[in-house]
């Protein structure tokens, strides 16, 4: 079984290579483009089944910079189904490259895959530098300009996360995780370790686009390729996020070094994600802020530093990643304001429907994945004592839903405008049969997380136990 | 045949309760999964009509047919559960399966007296606004989608027996119900509809408050009702706890000063959607303080049951001086709406067994007469072309079945004998006078200054002299008589015969063991702690 171990990451790594190679030379037949992102999508799910049928085989490979254990395997399981949902559900005839989206969109997903495993900080840093490095390779694709800002803005995250990293290599002398984290257990909250976590923890929410970090991830997205956004919102947030919970278990026998600042940005988050989506009617803005929302609960279960809370976060990180790397792919060209997507219901239901699902549980509707997050997470802040953040991330998701709930209206209730009349940026996505199928299985796949939640929280603890916690 | 067999045996589980085989319908069949059937069933209904094909709306009047049994299908389960019920203190036909374990949250249903008396009003309220919604004509697909995805939510809600499933049926209840008035509400229908989110999401974080302060002060292990409800807390959470619960319930009923969004919900929303809206899902309310306040805590209930008498007598009293200057009818409509939100209030802020179990009646009967009151308000402005009041006058002669229909809502509104609010308003006052002196005598109050404008409206309105400019009018139509004739119907039925009708000739009961019976089982548990008040 050991053996099997690394073959998810060989399977994601090697196609994205593949395609980068093949895509320039031509190597693709031009019969076979049409089902390329077929072969992709079931490439991938043969990676998730791998992962789920190898991956719970306890192992340390390469010097202890790789581990699989409980919390690897469920955080490569969720973002595996996350891409493999979104590279079938996307309208590949509003990506600029069909290979090279298809790679990037693997790069990403074996960046965060990298993460999940990642037994010290430097492959902690590596795979969150090829998952953004990936997405800004696609925006810049369309858009050289935003490619150039998000270059820009992800290098002071990367900045501020080595000088962090630097600092408690500095303070324990050790970059292993596990190692650094025995040794700060017998450490006191001093200030020289205040500081490096507030680095760490900027760096990494300026990489997730937490408020008010989000200035520069949300706008590049707005941008961007429906895939690249879907990078962007979904897996480089998803490689942060699963980078934070490293972090916090790692802190977590000094907990007053990190909760008030996961305490402050999950607050800002949750409250401003649900303001903004509010205060925007564009389709992917709205769909952005909902996401810079929801990161803020995952912020906020990792602020109770107790098991149950980052068990809660990583299962809500699962949630979210399925949201919001599908949620660009779903939405596909439709750019413009909310006009375009007057009718969809009518004109595309699979298609309406997969965004319905992406917008509502991105806000934490009942009875979708992100409600199931979200309430393990104010389960956990109610047990912890957070009222006054619960109280506030409640507010947030009020907010939300009713942002969402502006976008159903149109989905559904709206007339769709004459084909003719239609602008650019408010085409309707292509129909193909295997989108169709995709955003089918994605609904399904989203209901089914909250319906099957037992075994899934379940993994999540068990990923929470496996970072040490209790 | 095998298979066949096995699906049978596979159904055919076991009920939790034995049967009283006498009764008719009760060993029809059995099933472990009856509630979850009555939540299931029109999700599953849902999906189907949703995927169903239908060209330019060529099997829009099937999809109406499909909803209008889907109903029917639901009332006989009900017919047959209730046939079963026995008259125990203790929560039948369960169902509990570990959701998620990981923080004590299970998928654990099961009802006692007051559930089964809410299931009932949710199973009638159902069954009249699909036939309220006969008319629609537009996107009818969507909208009885929403409609039966609304009618499951609020069955949800009621069956639930453990918090995290109230408050996901809670929660997911208002939207739907958002979506139907965005969607198929008349000209102001979008600030009626962000109002209603903006209230029920209010009432929905204010539900997960309580839940969540309870589950904290128990010490995090379970969400489940029969754990939740039997630990000990302290007063000090009791009265956080109860705080929260009461601006859930205020918001759902709604209570007064939560009430900002009846207006405009019950003005612009299609009628179907006010009689779902009216008849159950602002009963959840209520039904929340009665489940969760009064039956499990004690301390917090004796705290706050000043403020619950002060809400229910503000409550009636507002709404009685609303209508005796109301200008529209349906307008008119929302806020006699209200007054029996705030019968049921004054009730449970009584404590005393008798109140309670008015209380519950109440949940019922208020349920049925505000439902008919706004569902015959919004057909008779249909009808007349016109909800102002200075317009409609005489009414009678050209539309008398409406007449006749509207008279017999303000007697079921305002408790008259022979209808089913007659004994809950009885038990109600004389269960409350003692407690509750002033809320009872100001809620009284409330009433007879309602009383007095309806007597006025009603006799200008309806039996007045006519007015020659106003537009036509035309009577109610057949479908429209008959979902007005369902909630009226059960009115007066329960009205006549609270302890259950018999088989004519025979001692068998038709309804067994009689509402008002059925509703005692798990009253008298729930009220021990004030047993002595």
């Amino acid at each position: 079984m050991r053996s099997f171990l690394l073959v998810p990451e060989a399977l994601v790594a090697g196609t994205a290579l593949l395609l980068l190679v093949a895509g320039p030379l031509g190597g693709v037949p031009r019969s076979w483009r049409s089902r390329l992102p077929a072969i992709v999508a079931v490439v991938v799910v043969a990676a998730f089944v791998v992962e789920l049928w190898a991956g719970g085989t306890l192992a340390t490979l390469f010097g202890g910079g790789f581990i699989q254990d409980r919390f690897a395997l469920f955080a490569k399981a969720a973002v595996l189904l996350a891409v493999a949902a979104a590279i079938a559900v996307a309208d590949w005839s509003a990506e600029d490259s069909l290979s090279t989206g298809l790679a990037m969109t693997l790069l990403a997903a074996f960046g965060v895959m990298v993460v999940a495993s990642a037994g010290n900080f430097v492959p902690l840093w590596a795979g969150l530098e090829l998952a953004a490095a990936s997405g800004v390779a696609l925006v810049g694709l369309r858009r050289p300009d935003i490619g150039l800002r998000l270059l820009i803005v992800g290098g002071v995250a990367t900045a501020l996360f080595v000088m962090g990293f630097a600092f408690v290599y500095a303070t324990t002398g050790t970059a292993d995780l596990l190692a650094a984290r025995t040794i700060i257990a017998n450490a006191a909250p001093t200030l020289p370790l205040a500081i490096p976590v507030l680095l760490l923890f900027g760096g990494l929410a300026v990489r997730a686009g937490i408020a008010p970090f989000h200035l520069a991830s949300v706008p590049s997205s707005l941008g961007a390729s429906p895939m690249g956004a879907g990078i962007l919102l979904g897996l480089v947030a998803a490689a942060a996020l699963i980078a934070a919970i490293k972090v916090a278990a790692l802190l977590s026998p000094v907990p007053e070094t990190l909760s008030l600042y996961l305490e402050v940005i999950a607050a800002v988050a949750m409250v401003g994600g649900g303001a903004a989506a509010l205060g925007v009617r564009a389709p992917r803005a709205r769909l952005a802020y909902l996401a810079v929302g929801q990161v803020g609960w995952v912020a906020a279960g990792l602020a109770t530093h107790y098991r149950s809370g980052l068990g809660g976060a990583l299962f809500l990180a699962g949630a979210f990643t399925l949201a919001a790397t599908c949620g660009p792919a779903v939405l596909g060209g439709a750019e413009g304001g909310e006009a375009s997507l007057a009718g969809m219901g009518a004109l595309r239901p699979a298609r309406a429907l997969g965004i319905a699902m992406v917008f509502l549980s991105l806000a934490g509707a009942p009875p979708l994945a992100g409600f199931f997050g979200e309430f393990t997470v104010a389960a956990a802040l109610a047990q912890s004592g957070h009222f006054g953040l619960l109280a506030l991330g409640l507010l947030g998701s009020v907010l939300s839903l009713v942002a969402a709930l502006g976008t159903l209206r149109v989905l559904y209730l709206q007339s769709p405008p004459e084909e003719g009349r239609r602008a650019v940026g408010f085409a309707l996505p292509a129909w193909t049969s295997v989108s169709s199928a995709g955003a089918v299985a994605f609904c399904v796949v989203i209901a089914a997380y909250g319906a099957f939640a037992n075994p899934i929280l379940g993994l999540a603890y068990q990923g929470a136990e496996a970072l040490g916690l209790r | 045949m095998i298979v066949m067999n096995a699906v049978v045996a596979a159904v055919n589980a076991a009920s939790p309760t034995p049967l009283p085989v006498t009764v008719p319908g009760s060993g029809i069949f059995q099933s472990s999964l009856l509630l979850s059937l009555m939540v299931w069933a029109p999700v599953l209904v849902a999906v189907v009509i949703a995927v169903l094909p239908n060209p330019r709306g060529r099997f829009d009047a099937l999809m109406k047919q499909i909803a209008f049994f889907t109903n029917i299908g639901l009332l006989f389960i009900l017919w047959v559960a209730y046939n079963q019920f026995q008259i125990l203190g203790t929560v039948q036909f369960e169902e509990n399966v570990p959701w998620l374990p990981a923080i004590g949250a299970a998928y654990h249903l099961g009802i006692d007296g007051p559930g089964l008396v809410m299931l009932i009003l949710s199973g009638l309220v159902g069954l009249a606004s699909v036939l309220a919604s006969w008319g629609v004509r537009e996107r009818v697909r969507s909208y009885f989608c929403l409609l039966l995805i609304s009618e499951a939510c609020i069955n949800g809600a009621v069956v639930a027996h453990d918090m995290f499933v109230l408050v996901l049926f809670w929660g997911a209840a208002t939207i739907p119900l958002v979506l139907l008035v965005l969607g198929w509400g008349g000209p102001r229908r979008e600030p009626a509809a962000w109002r209603l989110a903006a209230y029920w999401g209010l009432g929905t974080i204010a539900l997960l408050v309580a839940t969540l302060v309870l589950y904290s002060a128990a010490g995090g292990k379970s969400f489940d009702m029969d754990v939740l409800f039997r630990i000990p807390v302290s007063p000090r959470v009791q009265l956080v706890a109860g705080l929260a619960l009461i601006v859930a319930a205020a918001t759902f009923l709604p209570l007064f000063p939560f009430h900002g969004w009846v207006r405009d919900v019950y003005s612009q929303a299609p009628v179907g959607v006010c009689v779902v809206v009216a008849g159950g899902a602002t009963r959840l309310g209520g039904y929340v303080l009665l489940r969760v306040l009064i039956g499990a805590e004690p301390i917090g209930a004796q705290l706050l049951s000043p403020l619950l008498g002060l809400m229910a007598a503000a409550t009636v009293v507002y709404a009685g001086l609303v209508v005796l200057r109301m200008t529209d009818l349906r307008r008119g409509a929302a806020y006699l709406a209200m007054v029996p939100g705030g019968v049921t209030v004054l009730g449970l802020a009584a404590l005393s067994p008798l109140a309670i179990g008015g209380s519950v009646l109440s949940l019922f009967s208020g349920g049925l007469a505000a439902a008919l009151i706004v569902g015959v308000c919004a057909t008779l402005t249909e009808r007349a072309q016109t909800g102002n009041l200075h317009v409609l006058k005489g009414l009678a002669p050209r539309m008398p079945s409406l007449t006749w229909i509207t008279v017999f809502a303000v007697l079921g509104l305002l408790g008259l004998p022979l209808m089913a609010s007659f004994p809950a308003e009885a038990m109600t006052f004389f269960g409350s006078v003692k407690n509750q002196p002033l809320a009872a005598f100001a809620v009284a109050g409330g009433l007879a200054i309602t009383a007095a404008s309806l007597a006025v409206i009603m006799h200008r309105m309806l039996f007045g002299t006519p007015n020659p400019d106003a537009p036509g009018v035309s009577d109610a139509s057949s479908g429209e008589k008959w979902f007005l004739g369902v909630l009226a119907g059960a009115l007066l039925w329960v009205g006549m015969f609270p302890g259950g009708p018999k088989l004519p000739g025979t001692d068998t009961p038709i309804f067994d063991p009689g509402l008002v019976n059925a509703m005692a089982a798990g009253i008298t548990e729930m009220a021990s702690p004030y047993a002595a008040k």
